[in-house]
């Protein structure tokens, strides 16, 4: 396999007494696709805050693309190429699916408030190609169809697919999908499994979140097990399933073997 | 109720670029020749009605373009937006008296005033979000009115006599009672203010301001540099409240401390909140009423006040979003619904 995209090197998140994440360490390597898995407050989501500058971690290191993103703006983390998704869906609903995912592709663009009042040329171009391309990443997600629709309105699971587009939208290299298939019923989980093969296909890094244990174990690549906040498994998704740790995790241990 | 917003957006919207400019030209002359109609139903009791168009509605509507800026556009809760208006006014005031610089020459110095200090407030206000940054705004506009009122060169409560009106210019007189041409000067400046608000609401800035407006972390997270947007948000409500305050100065030809209170901030913001935050026809619309209402309705006195609070109180019972909502319409839907 190739390199790694970003690397977490003994990352610890501590919020005053209670420590959210202890010593983590793991990597994602280019194209891969990596499922993040844990039971209910396993620190899966502060993972992903930790690497977006949400949350300034207490010791450790996250490199991405061999720099540290420590002290660095969470704006500028999302322009060197990592975009997240929300698991509580966090669309800006007075906003269209179209506008939505335009204002995530203003991300890398130079042209800026004064060039845009003035109507010049470059800006009027940079314009038409992000409504193309956005349109485009719609389609990519399968919700083309709904582009002029608010997002408040839109039915669930397109919303969810919105937020993929979205993030999509800012041009990242690590795309990170909180709990993407969040109630999603069967049918609606398999195809959003393709599309996230569809993803990687086309160059994207993923690290998922996902309590959906078959669509985890699909999907991944690689699977990285957290529990209270450490890591207990980093393995194939086949071996990670019968590792005994991470069934003690889950299930817990059997009353006669403790 | 009809929904006047959509109707008016809905017929813009099937013009061509040929009948727009004819809506357009027939809408800036209808409101061109307002001061006209002042032997109407339209006339104010007792107060002046060619003054009344210039101040408080040609006035309060620049105003709440500005302000529509921040807080319909962006989401901030500016409560002292009093301030750039005084600051406008008082570099009118200072410049005009002191040096021989005329109007013109001092209405792009006053914006640049407005605006330097917009960036003042904005890099520690805008750290903070919601109550606190309205509780900092509110401060800022106090300190401004009290630091007039404190500081000799500005003339403590006196405030500064004799400001000079503005030049002629294209040949246009502009005396004391010449309220018309005010009127029609701030309208030029109106129109401008239109033009930068619609021209940047359609594109990036826009854009951003909506999304900070509407969830900031997830705006941030997703690449906006949420706080250089929200400076800017500032800084062009400010510029334009200074203008306001430079033509405002030139026109009064006096100001004090008590022109710069806090109810102003709160009527602005009232303009703003009862026309349709965030739709700048709305608050065009709201300021226009707020501020020729009480005038209006002058003949009952002392009732006055009471009837502009339950006016007020009523429709925004009715229509809590505002007279003219912001836009938000579903182009497809409206489509589908009709075939």
């Amino acid at each position: 396999m190739s390199s790694s995209l970003i690397q977490l090197k003994n990352v610890s998140m501590k919020f005053g007494g209670v420590t959210a994440l202890s010593d983590v360490s793991f990597d994602v390597k280019e194209k891969e696709i990596l499922g993040l898995i844990g039971p209910n407050g396993a620190g899966k989501t502060t993972v992903f805050n930790v690497i977006t500058g949400v949350y300034q971690i207490t010791s450790g290191e996250i490199i991405f693309e061999g720099k540290s993103l420590s002290g660095i703006k969470r704006y500028e983390i999302t322009r060197r190429g990592v975009a997240r998704t929300f698991q509580s869906i966090r669309l800006w609903g007075d906003m269209t699916a179209l506008e939505n995912v335009i204002t995530a592709t203003d991300t890398h663009k130079k042209s800026g408030l004064v060039l845009g009042l003035f109507g010049f040329p470059v800006s009027r171009r940079e314009e038409k190609r992000d409504k193309a391309r956005a349109q485009e990443l719609l389609d990519f997600v399968g919700i083309g169809e709904y582009s002029d629709r608010l997002a408040k309105n839109l039915p669930y699971g397109v919303q969810r697919r919105l937020e993929i587009a979205r993030a999509m939208g800012a041009e990242p290299k690590l795309l990170l999908l909180d709990e993407p298939a969040a109630g999603f019923n069967p049918a609606e989980k398999v195809d959003l499994a393709a599309t996230i093969r569809k993803i990687r296909d086309a160059g994207y890094t993923v690290l998922l979140i996902e309590h959906d244990m078959s669509l985890v174990m699909k999907v991944s690549d690689r699977v990285v097990v957290l529990d209270f906040g450490q890591k207990i498994a980093d393995d194939s998704p086949g071996k990670v399933q019968d590792d005994p740790r991470v069934i003690e995790a889950y299930l817990g241990v059997p009353e006669n073997a403790s | 109720m009809i929904n006047l917003r959509d109707k008016g957006a809905e017929i813009w919207e099937n013009q061509g670029r040929v009948g727009r400019v004819v809506l357009a030209l027939c809408g800036v002359t209808v409101v061109a020749s307002l001061p006209f109609l002042g032997g109407t139903i339209l006339n104010t009791p007792i107060a002046d009605y060619e003054s009344v168009l210039v101040y408080p509605i040609a006035m309060f509507v620049l105003m709440a373009i500005g302000l529509n800026i921040v807080i319909g556009k962006s989401g901030l809760l500016d409560l002292g937006y009093v301030a750039f208006f005084a600051i406008g006014a008082y570099t009118m005031g200072l410049l005009g008296t002191k040096t021989g610089l005329n109007t013109w020459e001092i209405l792009p110095i006053g914006i640049a005033m407005a605006m330097f200090s917009g960036i003042i407030l904005g890099i520690p206000a805008l750290k903070l979000r919601g109550d606190y940054l309205a509780i900092i705004t509110l401060g800022f506009g106090e300190i401004v009115r009290i630091v007039a009122l404190n500081l000799g060169a500005l003339g403590r409560s006196e405030g500064i006599l004799n400001i000079p009106t503005p030049p002629a210019i294209f040949g246009i007189e502009y005396t004391f009672d010449s309220h018309r041409i005010y009127y029609w000067t701030l309208l030029v400046l109106i129109l401008l203010a239109i033009w930068m608000v619609r021209r940047l609401s359609a594109r990036r800035a826009g854009r951003a301001w909506e999304s900070i407006r509407q969830d900031e972390d997830a705006a941030e997270l997703l690449g906006v540099p949420t706080f250089r947007y929200k400076i800017w948000a500032f800084v062009l409500g400010a510029s334009v409240g200074g203008a306001a305050g430079v033509f405002y100065a030139s026109k009064t030809l006096f100001i004090a401390p008590d022109n710069f209170t806090l109810q102003i901030s709160i009527l602005i913001l009232a303009c703003v909140v009862f026309g349709g935050m965030g739709n700048i026809w709305g608050v065009i619309l709201g300021a226009v009423i707020l501020g020729y209402l009480p005038d209006r309705i002058r003949f009952i006195s002392d009732a006055r006040l009471l009837v502009f609070g339950l006016v007020l109180v009523i429709m925004m019972n009715l229509r809590p979003d505002g007279l003219l909502p912001r836009k938000k319409r579903e182009k497809t839907i409206d489509k589908k619904d009709a075939t």
